[in-house]
């Protein structure tokens, strides 16, 4: 009992907590207006934002507050008891702390001087968060009885689902399904099974193809950027995915290609027009032998130096990029304009939905060389030397080669994409290719899972394709992304839609090393097939010596 | 990094080497002759520029090194980047800046033109950087707790994905709360700006800046405290007990946990004060203050070999000159002081990775 009280008391602090972070990033304002407008709810609106959008959103954080507190322990001691007790503390200490926070704002005199320090704090917040009283007194009792409720409501909730038992039950069905698809006679040899498979590509394919032409401009313009993020995506997934290498100035290759197209087709700064056609194969091998090049020395560091210069290389490409240093070559700060488009038989082929075909086909071939190298041998290697580099070397694998082979072809899709990127937006310039471009790269490869292509295509359309949608949150993209990076770590490391190999690995060097060095291994853990680095190491330096 | 004795891997270490020689005779031979083109044929700089530039320099090195010890010390002992520092940094500036303010808005004086922040300069500067340390400091704890510590004993990428996640979200935090402005720090009367000592050299003036002594001061004062803290105290000891093996030390009876959150602390501290030197210097405070400094203060680390103590401070000065000096030096624009700054990290990893000093890693690390 106690342990379920503390951890009530935990949890609502930390959700009272957020929820001040949140008011104080001016979250809930802009949340609270699309929630009044989603759910269509009557009611005053102060501001931006709306009074009871605002209360919906307070309620849900409540509701999550006490499901989570109402979980203590061990599964078999839940008891009802304990979680209403968890519930109530959580609900009654956030309670607490948004009654202060209205207790604070309500006395707040000055309010034109807060906002010079917190921007977000203005007498419409600040009336919106009193629910638009004038008399603030009363609100705070109100915000407490609201968390006490909905927390009780949520550990009631979470209870009556039960924890983790909506999760068996979604399992068995599932299982349930696959057997049933399995034991049709068609589907039992091997055979019918790929022949299964090879139609559900057909549809998908065939699906993909009608697309762009149901769609309108917008749409094929934003999820042709999204198609972008997809190719960079699959080409940073075989550096940082497969290959093991964190590379956090992906976007200087981007840039190479971008670069490399504007100043070979468009009519200023050079002058030298090229046909699209001629520059697109040309913009990726620049690309790679730029890959190379930056490959050459620095492949050769420590993984976490890895991340700092290739970091440093993206921000000197964009320093150059915009300095008067290089400015009659590479147009400065303005960038190039009127960058040439692709044309068939004389036809001018640049309308968003023609880039759209030409994405989506790019995308395929992405994919087919992707699949087809991490089946290879080149493909084995760079996953052996993720794993471990030293046993990867041991096995005879040349690890400098393969990095370079990874960083090459990785270059080689973002110059695709920057091809492709600069040539439909007819403009490129410096601020097309800041870090914030590798930093949205990197997220959509981690988020929807290392190594794993769906886990791409996946994490490119929740992080690139849903902001889209949601314009006015457009501002908490970016802190959303970096909270999400963290918060991927610490529960699903694997990604979104893992790919098998990631996750047994993931899951297996977590059972091989337990989070406290200090406990010495225990004798019932699983039996792991991969070798024991530490003691590799040691027999490196045997063979050395003798 | 071993090198494994497998004849296979030799083939690219040699052209590695060759192409390493090359590389170095090439970037040798366009220092000199930019070197001697802006000293004797352009001759545009006198000697009183080039004692600004240094001086200058030598400023923002010892800022970059007290910022340096933060990342040495974490690497040294999880290693692991902590791409955050910077914005520990950030926050840290932005604590001394509201300090400032509030304490200028308080009037003191009857007659309503003397404020706090004029009226006890010095108590204010010692408030401005408590605020600052505090904030750093708990951001360096919770920074630990939060973001690193349940991904101990992860795979090597784990940890560092997740300090990137966590420098991006203080980034965007602290928009969202401050705003995207730039703010400019109201220094006591007594470090105002561009006041300072006036040497004459060359027949023409060079002002050394009141801001820039006392920075320099205080870095030389924090660094040589830090420096007998790890060698001397107990604590230090602790601290290199865990950095060199931590099953070991735990089995000594040291806390490795409380070894560690306290390393965040001690970290989070420098870069408190170094933000507020930054803001009471540099003037200019915003968002994304802290994130070149730190990366450049990574450089000095590695230039000085990570996990180094005095190699972190003497890396941090290096840079920091050749920072200033580099593009007069090379007759290249201003603007390319960055370009600079991060050739020399890749040039270091090319041709020194242990850095000026070497590494001061344990065995199982390297």
């Amino acid at each position: 009992m106690n342990t379920t009280l503390q951890k009530g008391l935990r949890t609502g602090t930390i959700f009272g907590l957020i929820i001040l972070f949140l008011y104080m990033i001016g979250f809930t304002t802009i949340m609270s207006a699309l929630l009044g407008d989603f759910l269509d709810l009557k009611g005053p609106s102060v501001g931006a934002g709306s009074v009871p959008g605002l209360v919906v959103l307070i309620g849900l954080i409540g509701l999550w507050a006490g499901a989570v507190a109402s979980q203590s322990g061990d599964l078999s001691e839940d008891t009802w008891l304990k979680a209403l007790v968890g519930g109530l503390a959580a609900g009654v200490i956030s309670g607490l702390i948004l009654a202060l926070l209205a207790v604070v704002l309500n006395s707040l005199e000055d309010v034109a001087r807060i906002r010079q320090y917190l921007v977000q704090i203005s007498p419409q917040t600040i009336n919106l968060f009193l629910l638009g009283r004038e008399t603030g007194m009363a609100v705070a009792p109100l915000y407490l009885a609201l968390m006490t409720a909905s927390g009780l409501l949520g550990a009631a909730l979470s209870r009556l689902l039960g924890r983790g038992r909506l999760r068996t039950a979604i399992a068995s069905r599932r299982d349930a399904a696959e057997k049933a698809l399995f034991s049709i006679p068609f589907l039992k040899k091997e055979e019918g099974r790929r022949i299964l498979r090879l139609s559900i590509f057909a549809v998908l394919l065939a699906l993909l193809f009608l697309m762009p032409q149901r769609l309108g401009q917008y749409w094929n313009f934003t999820l042709g950027t999204v198609g972008i993020y997809v190719l960079m995506g699959l080409g940073l997934n075989i550096v940082v995915g497969l290959a093991g290498l964190l590379d956090l100035g992906y976007v200087a290759f981007f840039a190479v290609g971008a670069y490399t197209i504007g100043l070979l087709t468009a009519p200023q700064p050079h002058g030298i027009m090229w046909d699209f056609w001629a520059v697109l194969p040309l913009g990726i091998v620049i690309a790679s032998i730029a890959g190379i090049l930056l490959g050459i020395p620095v492949l050769r560091l420590r993984g976490d130096y890895l991340a700092i210069v290739t970091l440093g290389f993206g921000e000197i490409i964009r320093v150059l990029a915009r300095s008067d240093l290089l400015a009659s070559f590479a147009g400065g700060p303005q960038g190039i304009r009127n960058i040439g488009g692709p044309s068939l038989f004389g036809n001018p082929l640049n309308s968003e939905r023609a880039f759209m075909y030409f994405i989506i086909i790019s995308i395929i071939l992405v994919i087919f060389i992707t699949t087809r190298l991490e089946r290879s041998s080149v493909g084995r290697a760079w996953i052996a030397m993720r794993e471990d580099e030293t046993v990867a070397q041991a096995m005879g694998i040349n690890t400098y080669r393969a990095k370079l082979l990874a960083f090459a072809i990785g270059a080689a899709f973002a110059g695709l994409g920057g091809v492709l990127f600069a040539s439909r937006n007819q403009y490129t310039g410096p601020e097309d290719h800041s870090l914030l471009v590798s930093i949205n790269v990197l997220a959509l490869v981690i988020v929807g899972g290392m190594g794993s292509i769906p886990g791409v295509i996946l994490g490119a359309l929740a992080l690139k394709g849903l902001p889209e949608m949601l314009r006015q949150l457009e501002d908490y993209r970016i802190l959303a992304f970096g909270a999400l990076l963290v918060v991927m770590m610490i529960l699903r490391p694997e990604g979104l839609w893992p790919s098998t190999r990631r996750k047994i690995e993931i899951h297996t060097v977590e059972e091989e090393l337990p989070p406290e060095p200090v406990h010495p291994r225990s004798t019932d853990q699983p039996v792991t097939t991969r070798l024991d680095t530490a003691s590799d190491v040691t027999i490196s330096t045997d063979v050395r010596e003798a | 990094m071993k090198e494994a004795a497998i004849p296979r891997t030799r083939a690219p270490i040699n052209a590695y080497r060759i192409g390493q020689a090359v590389i170095g005779v090439l970037f040798t031979a366009f220092f000199l002759w930019r070197l001697y083109n802006v000293l004797f044929v352009q001759a545009v700089y006198g000697a009183d520029t080039w004692l600004r530039f240094l001086i200058s320099g030598l400023i923002i090195g010892a800022v970059y090194a007290v910022i340096a010890i933060g990342y040495t010390l974490v690497y040294g002992i999880l290693f692991m980047i902590n791409f955050a520092h910077g914005e520990v940094m950030m926050l840290g500036a932005f604590a001394g800046y509201f300090t400032f303010e509030a304490l200028n808005a308080w009037v003191v004086d009857p007659a309503g033109e003397l404020t706090f922040l004029n009226a006890y300069p010095v108590l204010s500067i010692i408030l401005a950087f408590l605020a600052g340390i505090l904030v750093s400091t708990t951001m360096g704890i919770l920074l630990e707790r939060i973001a690193y510590r349940p991904l101990r004993g992860a795979p090597r990428l784990v940890p560092l994905i997740s300090a990137i996640g966590a420098s991006i979200f203080l980034q965007n935090t602290a928009q969202a709360l401050f705003g995207p402005g730039r703010r400019t720090y109201v220094n006591p009367s007594i470090l105002t700006r561009n006041a300072g000592v006036t040497l004459v050299v060359n027949n023409r003036d060079v002002i050394i800046t009141y801001t820039g002594i006392f920075t320099f001061i205080l870095c030389i004062l924090l660094l040589i405290g830090l420096y007998f803290l790890v060698k001397k105290s107990r604590f230090g000891r602790a601290m290199r007990a865990v950095a060199e093996n931590k099953q070991t030390a735990a089995l000594m009876g040291i806390d490795v946990d409380g070894v560690i959150s306290r390393t965040f602390a001690i970290s989070g501290a420098l870069a408190g004060a170094a933000g507020v030197m930054w803001g009471i210097h540099n003037g200019i405070i915003y968002h994304y203050v802290g994130f070149i400094p730190g990366l450049k203060a990574f450089t000095s680390a590695v230039l000085g070999g990570i996990g180094n103590i005095p190699g972190a401070m003497l890396g941090g000065m290096f840079l920091g000159i050749v920072e200033s000096l580099g593009p007069a030096a090379l007759g290249l624009n201003f603007q390319l002081k960055d370009v600079i700054a991060f050739s020399i990290l890749v040039l270091v990893l090319i041709f020194r990775p242990s850095g000026i000093l070497g590494e001061v890693l344990s065995e199982e690390k390297v």
